[in-house]
């Protein structure tokens, strides 16, 4: 596993940090007698982490006792492979998770207790809120906040100058999307001036949403015990979607794209704007597309955004809690975020994304505000009702974009997403 | 008399000597095929026999994946007639029964039929037939998924070609064109089986009763109605029977394919406990469907048999 | 309706269908084929072209890490699965055929209907509870516990077929045998095995071809991406992440899972035929 002179090296530089003053943890069973944290722990995370997790463990490695061994699991059966495995007990003793998993895990008590590592923690009021809202289940805290990612509107600036609309001047109201879009449909060879990804759940919950929030309404209830599926500013926003595909601006991709469209359709140039995180800004940088950051506005007024990434959690049951600890707190550390901010997430904390992360562009700057503003719906059920690509989210819009149907749509989502609460 | 005694009674020792000793060896033998039993027995008591009991017995339970479980007696079965997904799912694997059934028995008729002759370049034709048969259902809805795609796929391209489908069209937004391009799939994948169970039912057909009928002067369609269909009912059973029972259990090809979409319109029943068992992980509610599912299953294949084996004719 | 056909279509007309009819079929093959060679410069072509024009191996090459997996790596998991069942489910069938065949035992009639019973009834439906059974066995996510699922599908239809291919051999045959003092093994073996074999084949390709294909119980009671079989494997290239789908290394994936099967299909048709045809005369 761990050649011989790399846990030599880990060792001796362990031993190093010790005699430079190197804090302990508290609790678990692994420690050395000087309280530092030793053994193996298995960390699990998303493929969307792969890029960097494997850097991020190695550089763990490389500076404490503990070793941490990496597994990287497909988003698309995430919460498949951590269910199961808690159920049989085999589970691991890290894991990443997206953020929207965090309290269907904490309540069914796969996550560990980690409130006391929160509480110690001196940068605790910079993590950023949505993340921390998430990590919070009956008062305590289940997860720690790890990789960051906001919703925004991405647009296209050539497209923008081509339909003779001002590149520095992004649309702020639905309405100015609506019209600049259909400007940009208008400049043809097929041209389209939005998209979404209609057949996907998780993408909308990610950008769909904020323009709800923005507008000062809400998917859920805060303690996400009612769906509020049915309210007015569902109906506006899903009615700004369908007039937009009415308008002729949605390319017929979209009905059918289940999250593996947006992406290309943007970097084809084809498309004037769309509302994406972070993530896809290296596919737009290596397409040499001139494109720039707006935040998704409100109907008329306001901005909103959806806090995304991950949290990262001790297991429940982890034989090696201290040396778990030991990783989720560095994980959240200045060292950690730094490097992150720096190589695909943007870092949890107010300070480091101020700091280091939006100095590196005006889209990174638009995501970290988006970030430390962001939310999430909170529920147990997420995955089912947002999530799932045949859940009841994704068919409101879909039904609501390509039939019409908003009212009908509205109600059925309402009534089925409401019962996945009560049942849950 | 002693000796004619003595050896009557030496015979019957001899002979009770012999009937016990293959009876010893017969003892034997069925032990050891008892033995080799075993390993069978095992395996379906311990896979099969013991999860079927439990599927009916976690039906009265609420059972989530990560949590305690709770008898609730008969509230999955209530709920899944009341449940709205599980009805839709019912009705579209219906629908897709109904439509496929059909198709699957006219074209394995019309190849039987074909290459029915069995001289040399049939039986190559009829190898070529059922070669998909050969492959993986879930190998085949990947090729088909990217023969169907817009603008890159080949089979979009010679639809579009021939003037059926607009430039913007998109096969799988619409569920009928979903539904038609998973139904060209399924029956290219399958026919090849029908034609070949139908065939061996044809070739079971005397010769000289078509003969027959014909110099009577019946025409080709009377005799096809009147003398060959008959002839092959049980044939006829067999396959309607898989074929609707295949269908009913259909997955691969929505989970694949068109991925219960647009808009849900294509999850099959299988598809719905799925979701339910090992996405929701509500194992109880799964359990129970699974046992509705087990039921319509049995009601439909009686139903056909019932219906199709019925002889009576002259 | 023999002579009718005959009669009716030509020899010309009867041709020209048939062949039709076999482009129409391998078509898709065709397709598979081509696109799996295809360099990106042709796959992006609109209309598509039939042959590649570049032909290369690079879609081949991809699946060797996609997303973090090496499909080749996948293929000798299937390979595994596939051959471990069927030598399982021949094993056991062979011994449980002749031991319901030849010696029937008390009880042997039962063992029989139950098996073929369980024939009947859906594997899909018992799904949900054989994850849990696999589960508090320690063998979920272990292509261990795959493969014993596998085995005891196929056993109902292999049992079927073995007992009665040692129904069939004559009495006589092993009466002689056992006057010739061969123990009851031996017998076995040396004389009614070889009559048994063609049973064997086929009860082995069925094993094999739903082992190699199957999709639905690999999809639910495997969850490591390293140990998934080639079928649920294609669900991964076939999703993409965030980039587009890579159509060539789909299709490329799927060459690798249907060759092996087209292959064993030519050389052993006949078995293969002849097996799905005692299937349906039960």
């Amino acid at each position: 596993m761990i050649s011989r002179p790399i846990r030599f090296v880990a060792v001796a530089a362990a031993l190093g940090l010790l005699a430079a003053g190197c804090s302990s943890n508290s609790g678990g069973s692994t420690t050395t007698s000087a309280g530092t944290p030793t053994g193996t722990i298995s960390v699990w995370a998303r493929d969307a982490e792969k890029d960097f997790m494997g850097k991020l463990v190695e550089q763990y490695n490389s500076t404490h006792q503990v070793q941490a061994q990496l597994t990287i699991i497909p988003s698309a059966n995430f919460v498949q492979k951590l269910g199961t495995a808690a159920a049989a007990g085999n589970g691991p003793d890290v894991t990443s998770l997206d953020l929207v998993f965090a309290p269907y895990f904490a309540s069914t008590g796969v996550l560990e207790d980690i409130s006391d590592v929160y509480n110690a923690l001196p940068y605790k009021d910079q993590l950023v809120p949505g993340h921390v809202a998430q990590s919070t289940w009956d008062g305590k805290t289940y997860a720690l906040p790890f990789t960051g990612d906001a919703s925004v509107l991405f647009y296209n600036k050539d497209l923008f100058k081509k339909a003779g609309l001002d590149p520095n001047k992004p649309p702020t109201t639905w309405a100015e999307i609506r019209a600049d879009a259909k400007k940009i449909t208008a400049i043809g060879s097929g041209t389209y001036g939005f998209t979404f990804a209609g057949a996907c759940g998780g993408c909308n919950v990610f950008e769909f949403t904020p323009y709800i929030w923005g507008s000062g309404g809400q998917v859920l209830s805060k303690d996400g015990k009612k769906a509020m599926l049915d309210s007015p500013q569902v109906t506006d926003a899903l009615q700004f979607y369908r007039d937009m595909q009415t308008d002729g601006s949605i390319p017929s991709a979209a009905e059918t794209d289940s999250g593996n469209q947006q992406v290309p359709l943007f970097t084809s140039g084809k498309v004037g704007m769309t509302a994406l995180g972070a993530f896809a800004i290296p596919s737009f940088d290596s397409a040499k597309l001139n494109y720039a950051a707006a935040p998704l506005p409100g109907k008329d007024s306001g901005t909103a955004s959806f806090a995304g990434g991950d949290v990262i959690s001790v297991i429940n049951g982890t034989k090696n809690r201290a040396g778990a600890v030991d990783f989720v707190k560095w994980a959240t550390d200045t060292q950690a975020q730094t490097w992150l901010a720096k190589n695909g997430s943007a870092p949890i904390r107010k300070d480091l994304l101020d700091s280091v992360y939006a100095t590196q562009g005006q889209s990174y700057a638009m995501v970290a505000k988006g970030l430390e503003m962001g939310q999430v719906p909170f529920s147990v059920v997420e995955n089912a009702i947002f999530n799932d690509n045949n859940g009841p989210w994704v068919k409101m819009i879909h039904d609501s974009v390509f039939t019409g149907n908003i009212q009908a749509a509205q109600a059925t989502a309402q009534s089925a997403a409401q019962k996945l609460i009560d049942q849950a | 008399m002693s000796t004619h005694t003595a050896s009557l009674n030496q015979s019957r020792q001899v002979s009770g000597r012999r009937r016990s000793r293959t009876f010893g060896l017969n003892r034997r033998r069925q032990i050891l095929g008892a033995l080799f039993t075993l390993p069978t027995a095992a395996m379906i008591t311990i896979f099969f026999l013991v999860p079927l009991g439990m599927t009916f017995w976690m039906s009265f339970y609420r059972w989530p994946l990560l949590g305690q479980h709770k008898w609730i007696g008969l509230e999955n079965y209530s709920a899944a007639l009341n449940d709205p997904n599980f009805i839709q799912a019912l009705k579209f694997t219906l629908e897709y029964t109904v439509i496929i059934t059909p198709i699957l028995l006219v074209l394995g008729f019309g190849l039987a039929a074909l290459v029915q002759r069995g001289d040399t370049p049939s039986r190559f034709f009829q190898s070529v037939y059922f070669m998909p048969v050969a492959i993986g259902l879930a190998s085949a809805s990947f090729l088909w998924l990217f023969m169907a795609q817009s603008q890159i796929g080949p089979l979009w391209d010679l639809m579009h070609w021939l003037g059926l489908i607009g430039s913007k069209s998109n096969l799988f937004a619409g569920h009928w064109s979903s539904l038609m391009v998973v139904n060209a799939m399924v029956a290219w994948k399958v026919v090849g089986l029908q034609m070949l169970l139908l065939l061996s039912g044809l070739q079971s057909i005397p010769v000289e009763v078509i003969e027959a009928a014909r110099v009577d002067g019946a025409s080709g369609w009377q005799r096809l109605w009147h003398i060959t269909v008959p002839l092959l009912r049980p044939t006829l059973a067999l396959v309607l029977v898989f074929s609707v029972a295949g269908s009913l259990l259909a997955f691969d090809q929505f989970y694949i394919m068109t991925s219960g979409g647009p808009s849900n319109s294509t999850i099959s029943v299988v598809y719905s406990i799925y979701r339910y068992s090992f996405i929701q992980f509500k194992l109880g509610y799964g359990a129970a469907l699974s046992v509705l599912l087990m039921v319509i299953l049995a009601i439909v294949s009686a139903v056909q048999m019932l219906l199709l084996r019925n002889t009576d004719h002259n | 309706m023999i002579s009718d056909i005959r009669r009716s279509l030509p020899r010309a007309a009867w041709w020209t269908l048939n062949v039709a009819l076999t482009v129409l079929f391998l078509s898709p093959l065709v397709v598979m084929l081509s696109m799996a060679f295809k360099s990106s410069g042709d796959q992006g072509h609109i209309p598509p072209t039939l042959l590649p024009q570049h032909p290369t191996w690079h879609n081949f090459v991809k699946l060797t890490s996609v997303q973090g997996l090496n499909i080749f790596h996948n293929l000798l998991n299937s390979v595994m699965v596939s051959v471990s069942a069927t030598l399982l489910v021949v094993l056991f069938a062979s011994m449980a055929g002749y031991g319901i065949a030849r010696t029937k035992f008390p009880g042997a009639g039962i063992v029989f209907f139950v098996a073929l019973a369980s024939f009947m009834i859906p594997f899909q439906a018992i799904l949900t509870p054989l994850y849990m059974l696999l589960k508090n066995m320690g063998l979920n996510d272990s292509l261990v516990g795959l493969t014993l699922v596998y085995v005891t599908f196929n056993l109902p239809f292999a049992l079927f077929i073995m007992r009665n291919a040692f129904a069939s051999v004559p009495q006589a045959l092993e009466e002689a045998a056992r006057i010739d003092g061969c123990g009851t093994i031996r017998a076995i073996v040396q004389i009614m095995l070889p009559i048994v074999k063609p049973g064997l084949i086929t009860a082995s390709l069925m094993t094999f071809f739903n082992t190699w294909n199957e999709f639905f119980a690999a999809l639910i009671l495997v969850t490591s991406q390293e140990k998934f079989t080639l079928p649920v494997t294609l669900t991964m290239v076939a999703s993409g992440s965030f980039g587009q789908i890579d159509w060539g290394s789909l299709q490329a994936g799927v060459a690798l899972t249907i060759i092996p099967c087209i292959v064993v299909y030519l050389l052993l048709q006949r078995y293969y035929v002849s097996g799905m045809l005692s299937g349906a005369l039960k």
